[in-house]
């Protein structure tokens, strides 16, 4: 029925298929409009935050999908750049990613702010000092980038490629897509820090606040480096998944491979450099009061361990060995636990600091979110694996899936004559989606 | 034109675009954001004429002077007035929230006649004419019946006018039953009247005293007059004055003194005499002569060791206490446990009056002062009926209860044993179904009388049982007149001015008596000769009229009564003592209820305000916080935030583990002031009314309820 | 700093100089009775809801803290701590709040010394909330709502909060510009100390709080904290102390006591600069 849409050379599963595929997310996704109404409409109250725990489970949720979203910047730079061109056949996937990693950033801080009508105040009152403002520029900006990355993919479906306007249009695009890389890399490396800066500046809060480099506290280079170094596992436990559920090898080993070891490496470093922030910060501050097991919290020193060991230190470790990052299966185990490292960092660096009491005669601060906070939460997970389905459905996400899949029955091959039809008559872009020669 | 494809994007697309450049999204960015910062549902205040009106405070008997901003015809603030002689500036979360009465969904708006049972809340809207004439017909059946005695009426005071015009309309019309709800000071006055032989209130200089020990009272809790108390108490501190706690659990005011005695609660009239022991044997004032023979015997048996034994101090301690105590310049002992609402009995009243007759403070700066506590209007003649004297329903100001004046627990059980059943009862300025113990059977009492008046205006517990209630103004909409307050040393009348007009269809108490008096007519009619309140409380005034219209009060100077302190009379001195009701084997632990200024536990309930200062160690959610020693938790294998059920001989309710190191091993404590069941969706249904597990104890030598507590039994829910 | 030095130095009727109003709470006359909250909530139109038992989700712009000793009976103590906003100055008006507020809707005034807060200016993303350790700042999670008739005892002198926003003390700022309305009509342009007072201030009935101008000499508040401005306002009283002093958050209310617990209580401090503190005294 919409095999005029699919791209060619590749072979998609029936719409009936994939519409009950689509219809589950979406029902999902429904449930989240639904709580995100209803928050819009009565007010945060249907949230379970409280005056104690003002950053909850969104800004939490917020932190760690634009680290790992951070995939898109980095796989970005290192393929525009820094010319790893071996990344092209991930690239497209990555960029995806991003986009729908920070066009859910910005959903989700739209439902968490208690006036969103007034949210642009942001930019027209905007207070230069604060961490916020820097993250808000940067972050618009940055998916203003994205969107831009995104975009060609989208001109490179099929029937649209067929109009001229958009092909040029494509192609062009192309061209100059190493600006917005850098420029992308650049963005985000100031609001992935000014991220980790939101909580290192709060002087009043001392297991939050960390020292200075210029302007900007130690945390504000800490999360750019991990989502440099985490976003990748991201990207590529998103590959692991959708080959996993489409049963098909989709980018090729000698990428995958890379990009873990790149991602192995910059998690090395960054396990290191945070360790040292540890150790430094438990100089200044008494952290068995932060990793405590005090009434009322599970705070232990466990986090810690897990956080920096277990989620920082074995997967940098797994993935820069080599036999470990070529089987597939430690390879999985690698980045899901890369990407709980990182999240447990967002998680303490967010709730963590705001349960802790600071006034001595205070008590921990109890929260769980309610079924409103999980259902929005969960709301960018249903969008973004119905934006993943659309474009891999339709769009050219990933070059290699015709290479690495060729078909071989019969009801696929003409799709497969008009691809080699196409060869002939146009330009190298039409197959490959992403140009090489960039 | 055919649309294709094409045709449709480039519309899409370009007409986007050429709206993203027109102003119409910003515009309406900008619209909506300033829609957000006006939502006409959150309420902007009118700006108006900025102006102040003075009156006085009467939520409590603290009688604080109060300023009141207004904003036109809106008040919009209580402060207190400085340079009032009471308080000074000084204010209470009560009264600071007054106006949350004025405005409150509690109060009763307008004449409302029961329509469904009792306590149901239905009513029927009635106009002012039609409830006079129905309770006058009703009183003029019960005359013709010829039981007017069966008439009562209750009141939060039994001084000043609309009390004095209450009880002459009783005397009138032919009933002796005018009840004051209970006080501590009760059982003081019927202390100076044993001793000293005279009728008199007891007036405490307590910001001139110089070593003040209070046993059990709630010194800065609410104690008197609170906001005096609260002065006196940072006037000690600022003097160097020194300050002793007598109490088994650790109350803020026992926090703030310089020295907590952690009694064992109920032992403190032992105290008491153990130190009047001390002080009469090794300390005895020289200005009091020699007189002190059958004291000094009586007190015999109260040597340290054995008081020591008894209360559970340290008996180095107590003789230390009795030293510096009688040493002092300007010592002071204060009676009356908590805000002052129980009585407590004569004995242990006389017990700590004998300190202060030790001490040689009586009617001396620091010290407590015998003042004449009748009022000081002059009431014109009159003729009372017959029935207005005789046996009354509470059965005091007879037989053995020859001194006590109002009995009220003791009219409950008349009640319930029908042996003196009430026709009619009116009740004034107080919430006897919440505040009198054992709230269950005064329902039970209660719902024995045919009639009940209230004339509230909050929709309290009893308005809320009543028949009929004849709603007051407020406070704020009244004018009348204000005694001194509790144990304030001077005599003092202050008045009440109207500060803004009524807001309802209501009427001023005084005012309805007076018209009630006239539809009843006859001889009733006659002993109120006054076209309305106003006119009589002017008349009564008379001279100070114009000094209280300008200033707001009047100190009558000189109104100590002289006494002899030779002739004192001691006996029934160690009587004191007043054993708990409740088995100790079944209820092991000892419950008490205490008092804070954060919830207001006599007639008006708590407001919204006062509601978000109660913590949540006392109030989580709906239920109470019940306080306990860690260690006596643990052996009752409860933990802190446990729900458990509290069991007393009279009650039982659900609560949850608060765990307080402050309070004695063995007591449980929870305050007063909670547990409503009527007000507003602010207030009601939220924690345990703690008179509803506590029963009255009964003095045997006044009949005053003299329980300061009950045993207890709290298990794991 | 240098501000701070020459305003404290000059003790001659200064004509509209910078003030830095601050308040001492004497802790030893607490009685913990709560005039000051309700006082506080009726002077600035705070709401209140049916349940407000959950303190993280109460709107008390000031709020006592009840302090224990932690020791068992009989020697266990409890002690009543108002707290309203702190006022931080931090260094040199970079107070925690402030700093952080990405719309510029709360300020430190260098004039007054007063951390303000502009209620149509907040979209509510409660950072200033995560940045303030004392917790004084609250955020309306809930329209207010006023049973019929009870909106008249609103005054017009401060606005209502809508919903979705941080609100706070502000000293009542409000009192201030009456008063100096009020004092530029007499021709006057300085406050004499009592024609400022805030609401919690005037109410309370142990006279524990006393409120003025930190940099006024003659004022009871400076002459109680004794404020050291070249240390950043640190007390010289031995009994006065700040709530947090070592994060650098220069708060400008400062408390009392000559009890020792309570001192350490509030003044603890996380970790190893406890020590250094100890040295530089």
């Amino acid at each position: 029925m919409d095999s005029a849409l699919i791209p060619k050379g590749v072979k998609r599963c029936p719409v009936p298929q994939f519409g009950l595929w689509l219809g589950v997310w979406t029902v999902i996704l429904l449930w989240g409009v639904y709580a995100l109404l209803l928050i819009w409409f009565k007010g945060l109250n249907q949230t379970n935050m409280n005056d104690s725990y003002g950053f909850a489970l969104w800004i939490w949720a917020d932190l760690a999908v634009i680290a790992l979203g951070g995939g898109a910047f980095f796989t970005g730079l290192c393929k525009y750049i820094f010319g790893k061109d071996e990344l092209k056949h991930i690239i497209n996937y990555a960029v995806l990613l991003g986009f729908i990693c920070y066009s859910s950033a910005q959903l989700i801080l739209a439902i968490d702010v208690g006036q969103p009508l007034r949210a642009w105040f942001i930019f027209w009152h905007a207070n230069v000092h604060s961490m916020l403002t820097e993250v808000a520029f940067c972050l618009s900006c940055y998916f203003g980038v994205l969107t831009i990355e995104y975009i060609p993919l989208i001109l490179e479906n099929r029937q649209l490629d067929k109009i001229p306007f958009v092909h040029n249009l494509t192609h062009n695009m192309h061209e100059i897509m190493a600006v917005f890389a850098a420029t992308g890399a650049f963005l985000s490396f100031f609001h992935q820090g000014s991220l980790g800066g939101v909580a290192g500046v709060l002087f009043g809060r001392p297991f939050a606040f960390r020292e200075h480099i210029f302007i900007w506290p130690w945390t504000f280079f800490l999360f750019t480096w991990s989502a440099a170094a985490f976003g990748p596992s991201f990207t590529l436990l998103c590959t692991k998944m959708i080959e996993w559920i489409t049963g098909k090898k989709l980018v090729k080993q000698s990428a995958i491979e890379l990009l873990a070891k790149i991602s192995g490496w910059m998690m090395i470093t960054y396990a290191i450099a945070k360790t040292a922030d540890t150790a430094y910060w438990a100089s200044q501050v008494n952290i068995a009061d932060f990793y405590t097991n005090n009434p009322g919290s599970n705070y232990g020193y466990w986090i810690l361990f897990t956080e920096i060991v277990v989620c920082g230190f074995v997967p940098a470790l797994m993935l820069i060995t080599p036999t470990i990052r070529k089987n597939p299966v430690l390879l999985t185990v690698a980045i899901i636990l890369a990407c709980i490292g990182v999240s447990i960092n967002r998680w303490v660096m967010v709730l963590q600091v705001m349960a802790v009491p600071i006034i001595p005669f205070e008590g921990f601060a109890a929260y769980f979110p309610s079924w409103q906070e999980i259902a929005t939460t969960i709301l960018p997970v249903a969008y973004g694996v119905i934006l993943v389905s659309l474009s891999y459905r339709y769009l050219p996400v990933f070059p290699d899936e015709a290479e690495l899949n060729p078909i071989e029955d019969e009801e696929a091959a003409p799709a497969v004559e008009a691809a080699v039809e196409d060869e002939d008559s146009g330009d190298d872009a039409g197959v490959e989606p992403l140009p090489a020669e960039a | 034109m055919k649309i294709d494809r094409r045709s449709f994007l480039s519309f899409v697309v370009g007409g986007a675009a050429g709206t993203a450049l027109t102003p119409i999204p910003w515009k309406l960015t900008d619209d909506s954001s300033i829609w957000t910062q006006m939502w006409p549902w959150t309420p902007v205040p009118a700006n108006g004429e900025v102006a102040y009106a003075d009156s006085v405070c009467d939520l409590c008997p603290g009688g604080c002077g109060i300023s009141v901003r207004k904003v036109d015809d809106r008040a919009i603030k209580i402060e207190g007035k400085s340079g009032h002689p009471v308080n000074d500036g000084g204010i209470c979360a009560l009264g600071l929230s007054g106006l949350q009465l004025l405005y409150g969904p509690t109060r009763v708006k307008q004449p409302l006649k029961r329509v469904g049972t009792r306590g149901a809340g239905q009513w029927e809207k009635i106009s002012w004419d039609a409830a006079l004439k129905e309770v006058a017909q009703k009183l003029n059946e019960i005359a013709a019946a010829d039981k007017t005695k069966g008439v009562a009426c209750i009141a939060d005071t039994d001084r000043g006018t609309v009390p004095g015009l209450l009880k002459r309309f009783l005397q009138a019309y032919g009933s002796p039953n005018f009840i004051k709800m209970p006080a501590s000071a009760d059982a003081y006055e019927l202390a100076i009247k044993k001793m000293h032989g005279v009728a008199a209130t007891a007036g405490f200089d307590a910001e001139n005293a110089d070593f003040v020990i209070s046993f059990g009272s709630g010194v800065i809790q609410g104690w008197g007059a609170p906001v005096r108390m609260i002065k006196a108490n940072s006037a000690w501190k600022a003097a160097g004055a020194k300050f002793t706690q007598v109490e088994a659990r650790k109350s803020i005011t026992a926090a703030k003194a310089d020295q907590w005695l952690p009694i064992k609660p109920g032992t403190e009239a032992t105290l008491a005499l153990g130190l009047a022991h001390l002080i009469l044997k090794k300390h005895p004032h020289p200005a009091l002569g020699q007189g002190f023979g059958p004291l000094k015997k009586a007190l015999e048996g109260y040597y340290p060791t054995k008081v020591a034994d008894v209360t559970g101090l340290d008996e180095d301690l107590i003789i230390t206490l009795a030293g510096a105590f009688a040493r002092a310049d300007k010592p002071l002992a204060l009676y009356g446990k908590g805000r002052g609402t129980t009585p407590g009995s004569v004995g242990e009243a006389m017990a700590v009056h004998t300190l202060n007759i030790l001490a040689g403070n009586i009617n001396k700066k620091g010290g407590v002062w015998l003042m004449d506590g009748s009022d000081t209007v002059e009431w014109p003649d009159f003729t009372a009926a017959a029935g207005a004297g005789g046996p009354r329903v509470d059965g005091a100001a007879n037989g053995a209860y020859q001194d006590s004046p109002y009995l009220p627990s003791r009219m409950v059980s008349a009640l319930l044993e029908d042996s003196y059943p009430l026709q009619a009862l009116f009740v004034s300025k107080s919430n006897p179904l919440y505040s009198l113990p054992d709230s269950e059977n005064v329902k039970a009492a209660f719902s024995k009388v045919p009639l009940i008046v209230s004339f509230s205006s909050y929709m309290d517990e009893t308005a809320a049982f009543a028949d009929l209630i004849l709603p007051n103004h407020h406070y704020l909409e009244r004018l009348e007149d204000v005694p001194s307050p509790t144990g304030y040393p001077e005599k003092m009348v202050m008045l009440a001015q109207p500060v803004v007009e009524p807001q309802f269809n209501t009427q001023h108490t005084g005012d309805v008596v007076i018209s009630l008096a006239g539809t009843v007519g006859g001889s009733v009619a006659a002993a109120f000769g006054w076209e309305n309140y106003e006119a009589c409380l002017q008349e009564l005034l008379g001279d100070a009229w114009d000094t209280l219209l300008e200033r707001g009060y009047v100190v009558n100077e000189g109104s100590a009564l002289a006494t002899d302190l030779t002739a004192l009379k001691f006996a029934g001195l160690d009587a004191g003592t007043i054993a708990l009701e409740g088995d100790a084997g079944a209820f092991p632990l000892v419950f008490m209820p205490y008092d804070s200024l954060r919830l207001s536990s006599g007639y008006i309930g708590d407001t919204p305000f006062m509601m978000k200062t109660v913590e949540e160690t006392i109030l989580l959610g709906n239920d109470s916080l019940v306080e306990i020693n860690p260690a006596t938790a643990k052996k009752a294998g409860l933990r802190a935030g446990d729900a458990a059920v509290i069991e007393t001989p009279r009650g039982r309710g659900r609560v949850k583990v608060h765990l307080y190191d402050g309070i004695r091993p063995g007591v449980i404590a929870m305050p007063r002031g909670l547990g409503h069941t009527a007000y507003d969706k602010y207030l009601a249904n939220k924690g345990i009314n703690t008179n509803a597990l506590i029963g009255p104890v009964e003095d045997p030598a006044s009949g005053l309820d003299a329980a300061w507590g009950i045993r207890a039994k709290l298990s794991k829910a | 700093m240098s501000q701070g030095h020459s305003n404290s130095n000059s003790t001659e009727k200064g004509q509209s100089r910078a003030k830095k109003y601050g308040m001492v709470i004497d802790l030893d006359k607490c009685t913990g009775c709560g005039s000051c909250m309700v006082a506080c909530m009726q002077e600035n139109n705070v709401p209140f809801k049916e349940d407000e038992t959950d303190k993280l989700l109460s709107l008390t712009w000031m709020r006592i803290y009840k302090l224990s000793n932690k020791k068992s009976f009989p020697d266990a103590d409890i002690c009543y701590l108002p707290r309203p906003c702190m006022h931080c100055e931090g260094h040199g008006g970079h107070s925690p709040c402030v700093s952080v507020c990405p719309a510029t809707a709360t300020d430190y005034s260098l004039e007054t010394g007063v951390v303000s807060q502009i209620y149509t200016r907040c979209f509510g993303c409660r950072y200033c909330m995560g940045a303030c350790p004392y917790h004084a700042r609250y955020f309306n999670w809930w329209d207010p709502v006023w049973p019929k008739g009870m909106e008249k005892s609103l005054s017009p002198n401060v606005s209502v909060r809508m919903r979705g926003i941080v609100e706070k003390c502000s000293f009542c700022y409000h009192r201030r510009q009456l008063a100096l309305e009020k004092a530029h009509l007499e021709g006057r342009r300085e406050l004499a100390e009592d024609e400022y007072q805030t609401s919690c201030t005037q109410a309370c009935p142990a006279g524990a709080i006393t409120f003025g101008d930190l940099f006024n000499p003659e004022h009871a508040v400076t002459k109680i904290a004794q404020p050291d401005h070249h240390l950043a306002g640190r007390p010289q009283n031995p009994d006065c102390f700040r709530l947090l002093e070592e994060l650098g958050t220069n708060p400008k209310v400062y408390y009392m006591t000559t009890r020792k617990w309570v001192r350490k209580l509030g003044d603890h401090y996380f970790g190893k600069k406890e020590g250094k503190r100890a040295a530089a005294h």
